[in-house]
């Protein structure tokens, strides 16, 4: 079982490694450094206390925010997706990543407190 | 005229016997009337306050003390060219025997030009009046004409009390016809405030003014103005509510009024009022009214009736049809013969004698009041068990038994008396019976009440074991205070009747009663503040803290590793504008955090957002062109090249793009 389980994920990396170009591994990378960031904020909450709830409410949604805005960029820049996203450019897709992250940090700012 | 009149001012009083009419809340009292009179007494310092002053007492019935200095002054203070100067001149001097204003040609053709369509109404008026009280002969149908075209023009209120004013003066021959109809105009245009006032929103003034020229033009006309009783009564109430005046002006509105009111051919408001409370007793039988007009001059003419008297509560009647006697100005009736019981009494009395009588039916309510006598009062001492009889010993008010009583647990205490009408023996039931006993030694004081039963014979019963708690076990001698107290009792009683020993059981140590503390220093309060929440220790703060920044160091090793740079950074203004607005935006986030509010961050913001926004389309759109034209000439040379080279078609954007995304992705 944990045979196949093995076989997959390597077939998966590999696949991955070769087939996904550099840009959207970029924003891969990106993605896990979002990942790790909510990870360590919900272990401190969970470990030490919800202290000032309000900032770790912010920084949690920072992060989800950052997340899901990044995934976004990533499938509408993705070129196997060109079909999907016929009106919509990459730089529009990122001119919008940028706008809404704004709107995410003018958010996050006012909670943290 | 007249069996026209009186047919309908019977109709007026008798629909006012069927409806519940208003009466007066407020008033001028005599202090009042006296305090109108010296305002308007005060020395004047010109024309204008000279006839405020000299008019005024005129109307108050009270003559100028020196009529010649007053003549002097306004004589030496008149300007013959200014017609207000002849207004006030003329109407005070008219005000004061043998004073006569010498009148020229010239003035008097002053006067009647003043008369035209051109001038204010106040300019119409005072002309007017000044022509008529110098003796000079007007045109009374121009004057009128010249009126209507004044109130058609301006349809404020003033303007048109100043019409009725004017039209007052003019001949009874002109047509006032259409100018007496504006009385009723006018009055539609009074607010009502709740029932009781009705007054003009310009004011006191303003309201007064219409009441004396509306009267002033009905009498001269002689038809009834058309003003219900309640709107009369609320107009008396809403001018006489005021009892210091502000400006000279406005007390000689309100002398006017009140003249007007207390002297007019139609409706004179009836003020009745009690001479001192209105309480009888026997040794004060009679109930004595007052029965003036507004200015606090009595009507003796009128004939006072009490319609029926009766009690608060049963409303069954003590009297009816009963007169009132006139006795030095004050109407009195002995209530007293009538045998009232003690107690409340509804009174309606009516006023009748003349058909001018406004407000003429008043409800009034009386309080009787008697002397109350203890009859009866035994005072024994009961066994519980009841194996002995009860000792009872008479006291007679306001002596006190001499012998104390002594009650322990086994045995009650009891009182028993009876309350009656000194003089006529009627048994009485009064708010307040208390039989109080203070202890002499301790001070501590216990009281109970005395109910009646049945038969309005007081009862009360102590019984030690029972009460124990009220008196804290404490035994003694306790003095016995009978208290009684009621409204309607003239003498209220406060009788040691007895004293009393009591012992208790279980008599706790005797402990001195300490005097209830309340007006003794408190112990102070703390004030516990709140407790700031338990923060972590800083040590496992700053570890999580490095924690969570370290996945940054992460990032930006992957991203080396891939290779993504920004080799592709074109060198044009518009990317170092966008880049400049883009750090700035984030450094306006920082200081958001420490420093600004939500909306000076939106200030700041839109500024700096619009700008990185025109300047990253621009670098924006110079990329897209670029991939753009990029991907052409790699289509192209694809296509030169043949279909082994397809696969560059796929990843067109590879090269150029990872770095445009670099560009973007260190947010």
């Amino acid at each position: 079982m944990s045979n196949s389980v093995f076989s997959v994920i390597s077939r998966f990396v590999e696949e991955y490694r070769s087939s996904t170009p550099n840009k959207l591994k970029v924003i891969d990378a990106y993605l896990l450094y979002i990942l790790l960031t909510g990870v360590f904020q919900f272990l401190y909450c969970v470990l030490v206390g919800t202290f000032p709830f309000n900032s770790f409410l912010s920084g949690f949604i920072a992060c989800v925010g950052s997340f899901i805005l990044a995934v976004c960029l990533r499938i509408q820049i993705n070129p196997q997706n060109k079909r999907d996203f016929l009106t919509v450019s990459p730089e529009r897709a990122f001119a919008d990543f940028l706008f809404a992250h704004t709107v995410l940090h003018l958010v996050v700012v006012n909670f943290v407190g | 005229m007249y069996p026209f009149e009186g047919l309908f001012s019977l109709l007026v009083l008798s629909m006012v016997l069927e409806t519940q009419a208003l009466t007066p809340t407020h008033h001028l009292t005599t202090t009042d009337v006296a305090r109108l009179q010296a305002v308007l007494s005060q020395p004047f310092t010109d024309l204008k306050s000279a006839y405020y002053s000299v008019v005024g007492l005129s109307k108050l019935g009270i003559l100028v003390a020196d009529a010649d200095e007053t003549c002097q002054f306004i004589k030496s203070n008149l300007d013959p060219s200014s017609v207000e100067s002849l207004f006030y001149a003329a109407e005070a001097s008219q005000a004061l025997s043998g004073c006569e204003i010498p009148v020229s040609n010239d003035t008097r053709d002053l006067l009647l030009a003043t008369v035209s369509e051109d001038s204010t109404a106040s300019q119409i008026h005072q002309s007017v009046s000044a022509l008529s009280s110098l003796g000079l002969p007007l045109a009374s149908q121009e004057v009128v004409s010249a009126l209507k075209a004044r109130i058609s023009k301006e349809d404020n209120v003033l303007t048109i009390i100043l019409a009725l004013q004017t039209a007052s003066r003019l001949s009874q021959q002109a047509e006032l016809g259409d100018i007496l109809e504006e009385i009723e105009d006018l009055a539609a245009r009074l607010d009502d405030l709740s029932g009781v006032y009705l007054q003009f929103e310009e004011g006191l003034e303003t309201t007064a003014l219409f009441v004396s020229a509306a009267y002033a033009l009905s009498d001269h006309v002689d038809m009834e103005p058309p003003l219900k009783e309640d709107q009369v009564i609320q107009l008396v109430n809403s001018i006489f509510s005021k009892k210091s005046w502000d400006s000279l002006s406005e007390a000689f509105s309100v002398a006017s009024a009140a003249e007007s009111l207390s002297n007019n051919r139609f409706h004179v408001p009836v003020i009745v009022s009690a001479q001192g409370p209105a309480a009888i007793s026997h040794s004060q039988p009679f109930l004595r009214l007052q029965v003036t007009d507004v200015l606090c001059q009595p009507l003796s003419s009128a004939s006072v009736l009490v319609e029926s008297a009766s009690t608060s509560s049963s409303k069954s009647a003590i009297l009816s049809q009963a007169p009132f006697t006139l006795r030095d100005e004050v109407f009195e009736l002995n209530f007293m013969a009538s045998q009232p019981a003690s107690g409340y009494y509804q009174f309606s009395v009516a006023i009748a004698g003349d058909s001018r009588f406004v407000a003429n039916h008043v409800e009034l309510k009386v309080k009787v009041s008697t002397r109350v006598a203890i009859n009866n009062m035994d005072l024994s001492v009961v066994d519980k068990d009841q194996s002995t009889g009860p000792k009872t010993t008479r006291v007679e008010y306001p002596t006190k038994a001499k012998a104390p009583f002594m009650a322990d647990s086994h045995q009650n205490f009891a009182m028993a008396f009876q309350l009656v009408d000194e003089t006529t023996g009627v048994e009485l039931t009064p708010h307040q019976t208390f039989v109080r006993l203070h202890n002499q030694k301790t001070g501590q004081e216990v009281v109970f009440v005395a109910e009646p039963d049945s038969k309005n014979l007081y009862k009360f019963e102590l019984d030690t074991t029972e009460r124990k708690t009220e008196f804290d076990s404490i035994s003694g001698t306790y003095a016995l205070y009978l208290m009684m107290g009621d409204a309607t009792l003239e003498n209220p009683i406060l009788w040691n009747v007895a004293d009393v020993v009591l012992k208790f059981l279980d008599e706790e140590a005797p402990s001195t009663i300490q005097a209830k503390t309340l007006y003794t220093p408190k112990p102070e309060i703390q004030h516990l503040f709140r407790e700031p929440e338990k923060k972590p220790p800083t040590v496992v703060s700053n570890a999580f803290t490095a924690l969570v920044l370290s996945p940054f160091l992460l990032l930006l090793i992957l991203w080396v590793k891939l290779g993504a740079n920004i080799s592709n950074f074109t060198l044009s203004p518009s990317t170092f504008l966008f880049h400049i607005g883009h750090a700035a935006m984030l450094g306006l986030m920082y200081v958001y955090w420490t420093h600004l509010n939500m909306f000076q961050t939106m200030k700041y913001l839109a500024i700096i957002g619009s700008l990185t926004f025109l300047a990253g389309n621009r670098m924006l759109a110079q990329k897209a062109v670029k991939r753009y034209t990029y991907t052409q000439k790699a289509r192209l040379t694809a296509h030169k090249a043949g279909p082994q080279t397809k696969k560059l078609s796929k990843e067109p954007l590879a090269p150029i793009s990872k770095n445009l995304f670099f560009l973007g992705a260190t947010e």
